[in-house]
């Protein structure tokens, strides 16, 4: 045979031209990837600058909601302050020294209030979120699932869909007295049903996928198959609508109160307050008593949307390249 | 009796390359992370010639063919090396436009999958057409007769009605030989045929196989087969190319790769088949699984799966080593150096059957 | 030589998908038994109603008419809960793709201990990883694997989890569906090896369903070729491939690409017609050509077949 040799090739040491010996574990090992799904989600989700640049801004806020009423010199949210002097309330006070955000028309300070505020609106937004979240979760995948149960279940989501949501919260207000849970009640009753169909959905999607059908040759039970197979697969969506629900409840908050049928006026919220600031809107220099609730609301809202969008996006492994 | 050994081996030598592959690096990032998935691989493709780029996934095959093609993922790229075609080097095209020249006029492409190059809400004949006006400048009822033309070359009876169907009246077979109209269509001087035949049936794949030959006879084409399954290989090719970790590690024509293969991998191959085994006995297995194409590989990527591998095999890589003038591997075992070998049994036997000639006066 | 067990007994099974206007056959009158010990190979190409019979056995897919009977005792339909826990352990599945067939979010460990977890069939924590650590070794993976992802594993590899799940129930009969075609030809014999090797070792018996013949050959005992829901051939291996009566059979055989360029440059292919079959007015039975060779066939070609037949065995003398 011809042989054609390289250069290099001729500088080789000789006693390596002898058989190295195997080892069958090396073989084994050699193929590994070191991908890993979580990981590669939140690399994905660093590199979304906005992203991270929200995250720090909401986990701010959120922290200082909670953090505000131990801090020095805070007023109480609901206490009436009077002058000291002519004893009559300090309404309307613009910004200050005195009160950072000034007061509203009774003379309560709107910096207490709006932080206030906001720990009750976030209270109902986790609160909705969540429940809708699990009630939704629990019955979408069961709806999904167990295909006998599918028909019932889609009878039942129709009826209940059909029933326009405000109706429901008009005569839920109605019936209960407008209280904190009242409201949460009210808004739980019809907010899981979009959030079922969701799971439902996906859950119809990737229930006869093979190791699927795997489980259940192994006989493994329904319900074990929903929590082990199925969810796992379906965290990134859940992840993100729960995300969603709660800038959706809070902003729910606001519209009901706005109109009307929500909180009661001595509460604290981000809907009263906003409802408030709404009535003085017209003077031009109180118009600061909309605009800080406004603003809050603003930031709220449009934070958790960026955030729940920005997940999604890296927790799709199609995005992991 | 066909051509002899020695009568093939002449006729490549006057044969005129089209493509040359020269050293070429494709890398992808992935994750953050960079994967080499083409490591420095040469191959020469001959004007006429069918051949088959046999390996396993993640070998490089696909992604070698899409190189020279411009269909590299957005995250790939070509880091070092050249493809010559026609005295242009295609490795240094940078923009859509330049590979507008190249992409189905010159080199054309058939996938795996029909249905992923065929658009399911036009008629078929609307989509052959579209190429035929595009490629052969004909227009209007001269177009419409040559898509009548090329539909029959395909094998497609009754051009005129099924012209007007929708892809989704079409069988897996059917619709594959529309795939490989629309690419007949555009005249390329290559045509690249990405395991065409994977997700159809034996009795179809044999069929398409046929097709392509009496399209490879009648256009003078140069046809690149990609392919794992060597029951394919063994039909259509006229020389193989072995991939292993993203480089070629062997080359030859078919007979000389499949009677006196050379690198450990490819015998290992050829003898872990069923076909070659023997029944009631365990078939020769290669141990372990494919390189991890993120971390660097040293010497012979193919080494810690192979049991007779040398020291060598760790530290350098090994150079081609010619075998024959159309046959050349790039393994230790061939330096003279090294220890001799035995054939594994299941491929002795092969040879001794069929092809002893091969190794005939070396 | 003594009768051989029956392990797995189909009766003219039948599986409809759909109603009415929509409705589809998928298997058609299926007749065949499975020995104990055995592997039967059940080759058909896409479409065929191949898988649709290992799925009917598994009870994935609901039976339509017939019956299905293990050890004699009937498993398709209502069954008891006592058989099916038991019909559960005893027959196990093994899945095309390694890549579709594994949980991705959940460890080894849980794939592997799964059925474990379903049977109770372990007393304390340790002997459950015990079991999975056995199961790792006798497929050839590392005990380490356990705590992994099968993210981070090969397609052959994949494919050797999958086993281990189903060895852990200690079955004693297992559909294969398919289990080497999605795999890289340099895997595909570890995973035939490791089934052969499990064979032996367990005394199991397989049900191999596949499209490639060659594959089909070299593991399986006895095959049975079926073709649009009916099984139109069953024989001993050898004897199917080299006296193959029935022309699917013959078409199949001739279609099959040998790895080998010098015989495969020169092979002929017999194409199959369907319509040369006249069997409106004289519908097929299944017959018994030769000792153990089944064929599906009318009087009339069945007359042909065997003096073809017999004509071929004399020269095989």
């Amino acid at each position: 045979m011809a042989k054609v040799l390289k250069d290099a090739a001729e500088k080789i040491d000789e006693t390596l031209f002898t058989f190295a010996g195997y080892d069958a574990k090396d073989a084994e090992r050699s193929g590994y990837s070191n991908y890993s799904y979580w990981r590669s989600t939140w690399n994905v989700f660093l590199k979304n600058k906005m992203a991270l640049v929200i995250l720090i801004l909401l986990a701010t806020v959120l922290a200082f909601t909670f953090v505000q009423p131990y801090l020095p010199q805070q007023k109480l949210p609901t206490l009436i302050h009077n002058d000291p002097e002519t004893g009559f309330q300090l309404r309307n006070v613009p910004p200050g020294k005195e009160f950072i955000l000034g007061t509203n028309s009774i003379g309560q300070d709107l910096w207490a209030r709006l932080w206030s505020g906001t720990r009750t609106s976030l209270f109902i937004g986790f609160v909705v979120g969540l429940f809708e979240a699990g009630i939704g979760i629990a019955i979408g995948a069961i709806w999904g699932y167990v295909r006998w149960l599918d028909r019932i279940i889609t009878e039942i989501y129709n009826v209940w869909d059909n029933i326009p949501s405000t109706v429901v919260l008009v005569l839920m207000t109605y019936i209960l007295r407008p209280s904190l849970s009242t409201l949460i009640i009210a808004m739980c009753i019809t907010g899981w049903l979009p959030m079922a169909k969701l799971i439902r959905n996906l859950v119809l999607i990737i229930r006869d996928r093979e190791y699927n059908l795997a489980s259940r040759c192994l006989g493994t039970p329904t319900h074990r198959i929903i929590v082990k197979n199925i969810l796992p697969y379906l965290v990134s969506v859940i992840m993100m609508r729960l995300a969603l629900a709660i800038p959706y409840a809070i902003g729910s908050e606001v519209f009901l109160t706005y109109i009307g049928l929500g909180l009661p006026v001595d509460t604290p919220s981000l809907g009263n307050l906003v409802n408030e600031g709404r009535r003085l809107m017209m003077a031009p220099s109180m118009r600061y008593q909309l605009i800080f609730p406004a603003i809050m609301v603003s930031v709220i809202t449009i934070s958790f949307y960026i955030l729940g969008n920005a997940f999604a996006d890296a927790s799709d492994p199609r995005n992991h390249v | 009796m066909s051509k002899t050994i020695e009568q093939l081996r002449q006729e490549y030598g006057t044969r005129e390359k089209i493509l040359t592959i020269e050293d070429l690096v494709v890398k992808f990032s992935l994750r953050g992370e960079e994967l080499t998935a083409i490591r420095q691989a040469s191959l020469d493709v001959y004007k006429g010639e069918s051949l088959c780029i046999v390996g396993e996934s993640g070998s490089g095959k696909s992604v070698l063919t899409k190189s020279f093609m411009g269909m590299l993922d957005n995250n790939g790229w070509i880091d070092s090396g050249s493809v010559l075609y026609k005295e242009e080097d295609l490795a240094a095209y940078r923009f859509e436009r330049q590979w507008m020249q190249i992409r189905g006029k010159e080199i054309a492409m058939i996938f795996q999958d029909p249905m992923t190059s065929l658009n399911p809400l036009r008629s078929v004949g609307s989509q052959i057409k579209e190429a035929v006006e595009l490629h052969q400048d004909l227009r209007g009822e001269a177009a419409r007769e040559a898509v009548y033309e090329i539909l029959e070359n395909v094998g497609i009876a009754d051009p005129v009605r099924r012209y007007r169907q929708y892809p989704f009246e079409f069988s897996g077979g059917m619709r594959q030989r529309v795939v490989i109209a629309i690419a007949m269509a555009c005249k390329p001087q290559i045509l690249v045929c990405d395991e065409p035949t994977t997700a159809l049936d034996v009795t179809i794949q044999a069929q398409i196989l046929q097709l392509l030959d009496k399209l490879q006879k009648m256009y003078d084409l140069t046809v690149i087969y990609i392919t794992h399954d060597l029951g394919v290989v063994a039909h259509v090719a006229d020389r193989v190319a072995v991939m292993y970790a993203g480089d070629i590690i062997e080359v030859g024509l078919s007979e000389e790769v499949f009677y006196n293969p050379q690198h450990p991998y490819t015998m290992n191959l050829l003898s872990s088949l069923p076909q070659l085994g023997e029944k009631g006995k365990d078939l020769y297995a290669i141990k372990g699984t494919p390189p991890n194409l993120f971390k660097e590989i040293h010497g012979d990527a193919f080494a810690p799966r192979n049991s007779l591998a040398l020291k060598v095999d760790f530290v350098h890589r090994p150079p081609y080593f010619t075998v024959s003038p159309t046959h050349k591997a790039k393994t230790w075992l061939l330096d003279p150096r090294a220890p001799k070998v035995e054939l594994p049994s299941a491929i002795k036997q092969l040879r001794s059957k069929w092809g002893d000639d091969i190794v005939a006066g070396s | 030589m003594p009768a051989p067990e029956k392990l797995l007994e189909v009766k003219d099974l039948s599986v409809h998908f759909g109603r009415g206007r929509k409705k589809f056959v998928a298997v058609h009158k299926v007749n065949f038994d499975i020995f104990k010990g055995e592997t039967l190979g059940l080759v058909g190409e896409s479409g065929s109603g191949k898988t649709t019979i290992g799925r009917a056995i598994v009870r994935i897919n609901p039976t339509t008419d017939g019956q299905i009977l293990f050890k004699g005792r009937c498993i398709s339909g209502r069954i008891a809960r006592e058989l099916d826990r038991e019909v559960t352990q005893k027959i196990q599945m093994i899945f095309q793709d390694p890549m579709a067939s594994l949980n991705e979010r959940a460890k080894v460990d849980y794939i592997v201990s799964e059925g474990l977890y379903n049977t109770k069939n372990y007393t304390c924590e340790e002997e459950r990883k015990e079991k999975v650590t056995k199961a790792l070794l006798s497929v050839g993976l590392l005990p380490e694997f356990a705590t992994r992802f099968p993210h981070e594993f090969s397609g052959g590899q994949r494919q050797r989890i999958g086993v281990a799940r189903s060895l852990v129930m200690n079955p004693e009969l297992i559909i294969a569906d398919e289990p080497i075609s999605a795999l890289d030809v340099s895997i595909r014999a570890q995973v035939i090896n490791l089934m052969n090797q499990l064979k032996k070792d367990l005394g199991l018996t397989y049900l191999f369903i596949a499209h490639d013949l060659s594959v089909v050959r070299f593991i399986s005992d006895r095959v049975a070729v079926i073709h649009l829901g009916q099984i139109v051939e069953l024989a001993d291996t050898e004897e199917l491939y080299e006296n193959p009566v029935h022309p699917y059979t013959k078409g199949l055989l001739s279609a099959i690409p040998v790895p080998n360029p010098r015989v495969e440059r020169k092979r002929q292919i017999h194409a199959y017609d369907p319509s040369m079959h006249k069997y409106a007015e004289n519908p097929p039975k299944w017959m018994e050509i030769a000792p153990r060779h089944f064929v599906l066939a009318n009087e009339e070609e069945m007359e042909g077949y065997r003096q073809n037949y017999n004509h071929h065995a004399k020269d095989a003398i």
